[in-house]
C-alpha cells in the first residue's frame, strides 16, 4: 500500500515542480513592456495604426493612416503652420521662396480637334538647396543625393501614369498642359521597356528651368488657385527615380524621400519604426502661434530643431481593446476616443474622467474639416427634380431632421450641427448663418407635403404613405441604431422610411449605378478650400464622380466656375453666398454634422496639438522621458497575490481528495479479495 | 503504407482542385471584381478607367480560363502571386508569418494537451466520486464560455489588471514574457471540452480486459493509469490530435490580432476583412493542404501506434 501513497504523492510533486517553473518563467519575464529594452526610456513617441499601411507610395497613398507614415518621409513645397488655425496658414517646407504666379497664354487642343489660346496661368517653384535624400542602397554608394526639381517633374509624371492610379490625378488632368497627351503616351501593355521609356520623355506643362536645376514651373489652361493646397500634399514630394525603379512595387514599403524621418524598421503587423533621417534639411519649431498657445506651453520649443523626438514608433495594432490597454498602462502617449473606451473616458457631462485626469491625461476635442450629410438622389423619379412639387417634398424631409438631436443621440454631443455644406475654419463659412430649412419645425413640414400633394405624407392617388428609400449599409447594430434614429425623425412628417440596407460595397456600388435614393454620408476635405466643399454639388462632378447626389443647377454650376479660380475676398464670398441660397432651396442636401474629434494624450507628451488637415505633426512632439518612465514603472508593478490564492484555492482542493484516496485504500485493505472496480 | 500515403496524396489532388474553385465561384458569386478593385483603388471617386487598369492589371479582366488556371494550376505550383491590395509578394509574407504562428501554436499545442492530460487522468482516477462530478461541472462551464471572452477577459485580469505580460506586441528575442499570456488564454479555450474527451479516452480503456487483468496482478491504480490505460488511450488521442496540426500554422486567429502577434491568422482575418481575393486564395489552398496532410499524418500515426491497424 505505500506504494499507492508514494506514486501519488510524486505526482502532485512533479505536477507542484512544473508549476513552480511556471511561476518562475513568468517571473523572469514579468515586464509587460512591450518594447525593446531601452526603447521607451528614450525620447520615443508612441503612436497606434490600426492597421499596416496599404502603401507607402508618395502617389498612391491616400489614407489619414498612411500620412502619418508617409507626410514625415516626404515633404513638399509647403507644409501647414503646426500651430495657426482659422485661417489655416501653409508656410514654406522645402521651397525656397513664394511661387511666382503669373498669367500664361496657353494653348489647348479642343476636343474637336482644334486648338485655340487660352488664359492660363504658370507657377514657377524654387527648391531649397539643402535638400538630401536619405541614405539607401538605391543611390550609388548608398549615399542619398541631392533632390531637386527633376524629382518633383518625376513625381508629375507618375501621377500622370495610369498604373500608379494617383488619386489625386483628376485635380491636375484637366488643368496641366499637356497632362493627358502624357499620360496616353504611357504604353496600354506590361511592356516595361516602354513605360521606362515615357518617362524620359518631357511633359509638356511641367518642366524643370533650363538655368537652375533647382526651379520648375508648372503651366496650367486655366487658373487655379488650389494649386498651393497641392503643392502641400505628399504626391508632389520629390519622388527618387532610382528608388521607385529598383523597388518596383515594393517601393509601396520601402519609402525613401528626403524627410524629417525614415522608415528604419518596418515589422508588417507590429510595427513601423522612423528614426530622425541624418540628410533631412534644416527646419525649426514654429515661434508664433494661434491666440492662447503660448499660455498652455506650445511655444516653448520655440525655434528649436525638428524633428524634436529622434524616434517615432507606430504600432500596428488591430483590436481597439488592446490599444486601449496599451494607453492606460503608458505605453502608448495618446489614445482615440471611440465604442470601446468611451464610457470610461467621458463623464456624463461630457468631461474627463477624475481617475485619467488623476494619472495626468488630458481630453481634447477638435473640430474636422468635414461634413455629414443626407442626400436625395436628384434622378430619381420619386424625389429628385428641381420643380416646385419636389423641392417642397425634400424641404418638407428637411426641416424633420433635427440636428441637435441627432448629435446629442449618435455622438454624445460631440459635434457640431451643419448649416451648409461648407465646414467651420473654411473660408467661407459663416458662424452666425442658420440654414431656414434646417431649423426642426414639424409643423412646417407637414404643411409643405400638403402644399406638394401628399397631406399628411398620404398620396391621394392611392391612399397609401409616401415612402422614402433610405439606402445604408447600417448592417451592424450601431449602424441600424443610427439608421432607425434618422427614420424616426422623418416619419413624424407622416411619411414611411424604408430602410434599404446592404453591405457596405454592395451600398457603393448602388451609389455608383444611381439605384439610390436617399442616403447618408460624409465628406473630409483634401485643403481648407471652399471649392473643395460646394465642388460636391457641381453638374459636371456628377456620378461616377463626387457629386454622389447627381444635383445639377446651371445657375449654381455657373457662379462655381466663377469662385474657384477666385482668390479669397468679399467677392468670393459674395458668390458663395449667392450658391448657398440656391442649393439650400433646392435642397438636394440635408448637412446633419461636422464632427469633432475625441482623444486623450498624457501630459508627458509635449506640443500635443491636433491638425485637422496636416500628417505631419509628430516631428513638432516631444516625450518628457522621466516623467513617463516613473508612471510606466509605478503602474505596472505586477501583483502576484491572485495567483497565489488561486494557487492556494487549488491547493486546498487536493484535500477532499486525500480524503477519497485514503478511503480508497481503506477500503482496499478491509475487502482485500473484493473487486473495487 | 507507402502505397496507400501515394494513394492518399494523389486522392487530395482533386479535393484541392475542388476546394479552389468553389471558392473562387463562392468569392465572385457574391461580388463583382470592380467592387474590389474600387476598394482597393486610394481614390475616392474612381473614373471607370482607373478601374478597368485596376482590373487589367490585377488579371480580373482576362477570360475565365485563365483566371481559373491561376486560381488552381498556379496555386498548386505554390505560385501565389501578389496581393490585391498592397502588391506584397504573398509567398513571403506567408513565410515570415509561419514562424510567430508556429511557436505559438505549437505551445499552445504541447501546453494544453499536457495539462488536459494530466487533469483527466485525476478525473479518472476519481471517476464515479463527487470530484468526478465536481470537475464535471467545472468543465462544461469552461466549454459554456465563449473563446472571445477568454481572450478578451484573460488579457484583462492577467496583462492588465496583474500585469504579468504585455497586453500586446511580440518579439522573437524575449520570446517568454510575449508567449505567456497567449498560451494561458490558447489552453484555457480548449481545456474544458479536452479533458471530458480525454477521460472518455481513459474510461474506455479502463474497462477492458487487460486491465482488469493488471489490477488482479497487483498493480496499484496510478500504476494501471498511468502505464497501462494512458498508453492505449494514446490511440484516440493522436487522431483527435494531428489532424488539429494545421491550426498551430494557421494559428489562433484571435488570440493573433488581440495579443498583436503577426501571424498567419491575423495575415487571414485581415484579408478576409479588406476582400483581398489572391491572399484568400492562398491561404485557403494552404489550410486545405495542411489539413489534408493531418489527415493521412493521422492515419500513419494510427498505423504506427496500434499494431491492429494496417494501411493498405
Amino acid at each position: 500500500m505505500p506504494i499507492v501513497r508514494r506514486s501519488y504523492l510524486s505526482g502532485f510533486a512533479a505536477a507542484g515542480t512544473a508549476l513552480l517553473a511556471i511561476l518562475s518563467l513568468a517571473g523572469t519575464g514579468c515586464s509587460n513592456n512591450p518594447y525593446p529594452p531601452g526603447e521607451s526610456s528614450a525620447n520615443t513617441l508612441y503612436r497606434v495604426l490600426s492597421d499596416d499601411p496599404k502603401s507607402l507610395d508618395p502617389a498612391f497613398s491616400y489614407t489619414v493612416d498612411e500620412a502619418y507614415v508617409c507626410d514625415l518621409v516626404y515633404p513638399s513645397f509647403y507644409k501647414y503652420h503646426y500651430l495657426k488655425r482659422e485661417p489655416f496658414e501653409l508656410e514654406l517646407n522645402i521651397g525656397a521662396a513664394e511661387p511666382l504666379r503669373e498669367k500664361a497664354m496657353v494653348t489647348v487642343t479642343g476636343a474637336d480637334g482644334k486648338t485655340k489660346q487660352v488664359e492660363g496661368e504658370r507657377y514657377t517653384f524654387k527648391l531649397r538647396s539643402d535638400l538630401k535624400f536619405q541614405d539607401d542602397p538605391c543611390f550609388p554608394g548608398g549615399k542619398g543625393r541631392q533632390a531637386t526639381a527633376a524629382d518633383i517633374v518625376y513625381a508629375f509624371k507618375r501621377m500622370a501614369d495610369p498604373k500608379v492610379q494617383c488619386p489625386v490625378a483628376p485635380f491636375f488632368s484637366d488643368k496641366v498642359v499637356g497632362w493627358e497627351a502624357y499620360s496616353k503616351g504611357f504604353p496600354e501593355s506590361d511592356d516595361a521597356g516602354a513605360r521606362k521609356a515615357q518617362y524620359d520623355n518631357e511633359m509638356e506643362g511641367v518642366r524643370v528651368d533650363a538655368n537652375d536645376p533647382l526651379t520648375l514651373t508648372v503651366t496650367l489652361s486655366q487658373p487655379y488657385p488650389q494649386m498651393r493646397y497641392l503643392m502641400a500634399m505628399h504626391f508632389t514630394t520629390p519622388q527618387p527615380r532610382e528608388a521607385v525603379e529598383k523597388y518596383g512595387d515594393e517601393f509601396a514599403r520601402h519609402p525613401v524621400g528626403c524627410g524629417p524621418y525614415y522608415v528604419s524598421e518596418f515589422l508588417p503587423k507590429q510595427r513601423i519604426v522612423m528614426t530622425a533621417n541624418p540628410n533631412r534639411f534644416k527646419a525649426f519649431y514654429p515661434t508664433t502661434g494661434a491666440p492662447g498657445d503660448a499660455e498652455k506651453g506650445l511655444l516653448q520649443d520655440a525655434g528649436k530643431e525638428l524633428p524634436l523626438a529622434p524616434k517615432v514608433v507606430f504600432n500596428i495594432v488591430k483590436e481597439a481593446t488592446s490599444s486601449w490597454n496599451l494607453f492606460q498602462q503608458g505605453y502608448l502617449d495618446a489614445a482615440g476616443v471611440g465604442n470601446t473606451n468611451y464610457q470610461q473616458v467621458v463623464t456624463a457631462s461630457g468631461g474627463l474622467s477624475p481617475e485619467l485626469a488623476k494619472r495626468g491625461a488630458t481630453l481634447n476635442k477638435d473640430a474636422q474639416v468635414n461634413v455629414y450629410y443626407c442626400a436625395f438622389n436628384m434622378q430619381d423619379p420619386t424625389w429628385g427634380g428641381l420643380d416646385e412639387k419636389h423641392k417642397k417634398m425634400r424641404q418638407a424631409v428637411s426641416l424633420a431632421v433635427d440636428s441637435a438631436e441627432y448629435i446629442d443621440l449618435t455622438l454624445q454631443g460631440n459635434g457640431v450641427p451643419a448649416q451648409w455644406v461648407l465646414a467651420p475654419s473654411v473660408f467661407g463659412y459663416d458662424p452666425e448663418y442658420k440654414n431656414p430649412l434646417r431649423q426642426y419645425n414639424i409643423e412646417k413640414a407637414k404643411r409643405l407635403l400638403a402644399e406638394a400633394g401628399y397631406p399628411d405624407g398620404i398620396d391621394p392617388k392611392s391612399g397609401e404613405k409616401l415612402v422614402l428609400n433610405y439606402d445604408n449599409s447600417g448592417i451592424t447594430p450601431a449602424g441600424r441604431q443610427q439608421v432607425g434614429i434618422l427614420s424616426r425623425m422623418i416619419e413624424r412628417t407622416g411619411i414611411k422610411v424604408n430602410s434599404r440596407a446592404t453591405r457596405p460595397n454592395v451600398f457603393q456600388d448602388k451609389l455608383l449605378k444611381n439605384q439610390h435614393q436617399f442616403y447618408f454620408y460624409g465628406w473630409f476635405a483634401d485643403y481648407p478650400d471652399p471649392e473643395n466643399f460646394v465642388f460636391l454639388l457641381y453638374g459636371p462632378n456628377k456620378r461616377p464622380g463626387p457629386n454622389s447626389c447627381n444635383y445639377a443647377n446651371p445657375a449654381y454650376d455657373k457662379l462655381f466656375e466663377e469662385m474657384r479660380a477666385m482668390d479669397d475676398g468679399p467677392e468670393r464670398q459674395a458668390i458663395i453666398v449667392k450658391m448657398r441660397d440656391i442649393a439650400t432651396e433646392d435642397c438636394p442636401w440635408i448637412p446633419v454634422y461636422h464632427s469633432v474629434s475625441l482623444s486623450l494624450a498624457y501630459d508627458w507628451l509635449k506640443n500635443n496639438k491636433a491638425h485637422p488637415i496636416a500628417n505631419d505633426y509628430n516631428q513638432y512632439r516631444s516625450v518628457d522621458v522621466a516623467k513617463r518612465t516613473t508612471a510606466q514603472r509605478e503602474w505596472n508593478q505586477p501583483n502576484f497575490l491572485p495567483i497565489l490564492v488561486i494557487g492556494g484555492l487549488l491547493a486546498l482542493g487536493t484535500i477532499p481528495a486525500i480524503g477519497v484516496v485514503k478511503a480508497r485504500i481503506n477500503r482496499r485493505i478491509r475487502v482485500q479479495d473484493g473487486g473495487d472496480a | 503504407m507507402l502505397r496507400y500515403v501515394i494513394r492518399r496524396i494523389l486522392y487530395a489532388v482533386p479535393i484541392l482542385i475542388g476546394v479552389l474553385l468553389l471558392t473562387f465561384f463562392l468569392f465572385f458569386g457574391t461580388q463583382s471584381p470592380e467592387t474590389i478593385a474600387r476598394r482597393n483603388l486610394s481614390s475616392r471617386n474612381p473614373k471607370p478607367e482607373q478601374i478597368k487598369q485596376w482590373l487589367d492589371d490585377h488579371g480580373y479582366n482576362k477570360p475565365i480560363g485563365e483566371q481559373l488556371k491561376r486560381s488552381t494550376v498556379d496555386m498548386l505550383a505554390f505560385n501565389f502571386g501578389k496581393s490585391d491590395a498592397s502588391q506584397e509578394d504573398i509567398w513571403s509574407r506567408v513565410k515570415q508569418g509561419a514562424g510567430p504562428s508556429g511557436i505559438i501554436g505549437a505551445l499552445i499545442f504541447i501546453s494544453s494537451v499536457s495539462t488536459a492530460l494530466f487533469f483527466a487522468i485525476s478525473v479518472a482516477y476519481f471517476r464515479g466520486t463527487y470530484i468526478d462530478s465536481y470537475a464535471t461541472a467545472i468543465c462544461v462551464l469552461l466549454m459554456s464560455i465563449n473563446a472571445v471572452v477568454y481572450v478578451i477577459a484573460l488579457q484583462f485580469f492577467m496583462a492588465k489588471l496583474l500585469r504579468y505580460g504585455p497586453v500586446w506586441g511580440y518579439d522573437p528575442d524575449s520570446l517568454g514574457r510575449f508567449v505567456l499570456i497567449p498560451v494561458v488564454v490558447g489552453v484555457m479555450q480548449g481545456l474544458g471540452s479536452e479533458v471530458r474527451l480525454y477521460r472518455t479516452f481513459l474510461l474506455d480503456e479502463i474497462n477492458q480486459d487487460y486491465v482488469r487483468t493488471a489490477r488482479a496482478k497487483g498493480v496499484p491504480e496510478a500504476m494501471v493509469l498511468l502505464k497501462h490505460v494512458l498508453k492505449n488511450s494514446m490511440i484516440p488521442l493522436i487522431t483527435s490530435n494531428v489532424s488539429a496540426i494545421p491550426r498551430l500554422i494557421l494559428g489562433g486567429i484571435l488570440i493573433e490580432s488581440f495579443f498583436g502577434i503577426p501571424g498567419l491568422g491575423t495575415y487571414l482575418v485581415d484579408a478576409i476583412t479588406s476582400q483581398d481575393f489572391a491572399i484568400i486564395r492562398a491561404m485557403v489552398f494552404l489550410g486545405t493542404l495542411l489539413y489534408i496532410v493531418g489527415n493521412i499524418m493521422t492515419d500513419v500515426c494510427y498505423a504506427l501506434v496500434d499494431p491492429r491497424i494496417r494501411l493498405e
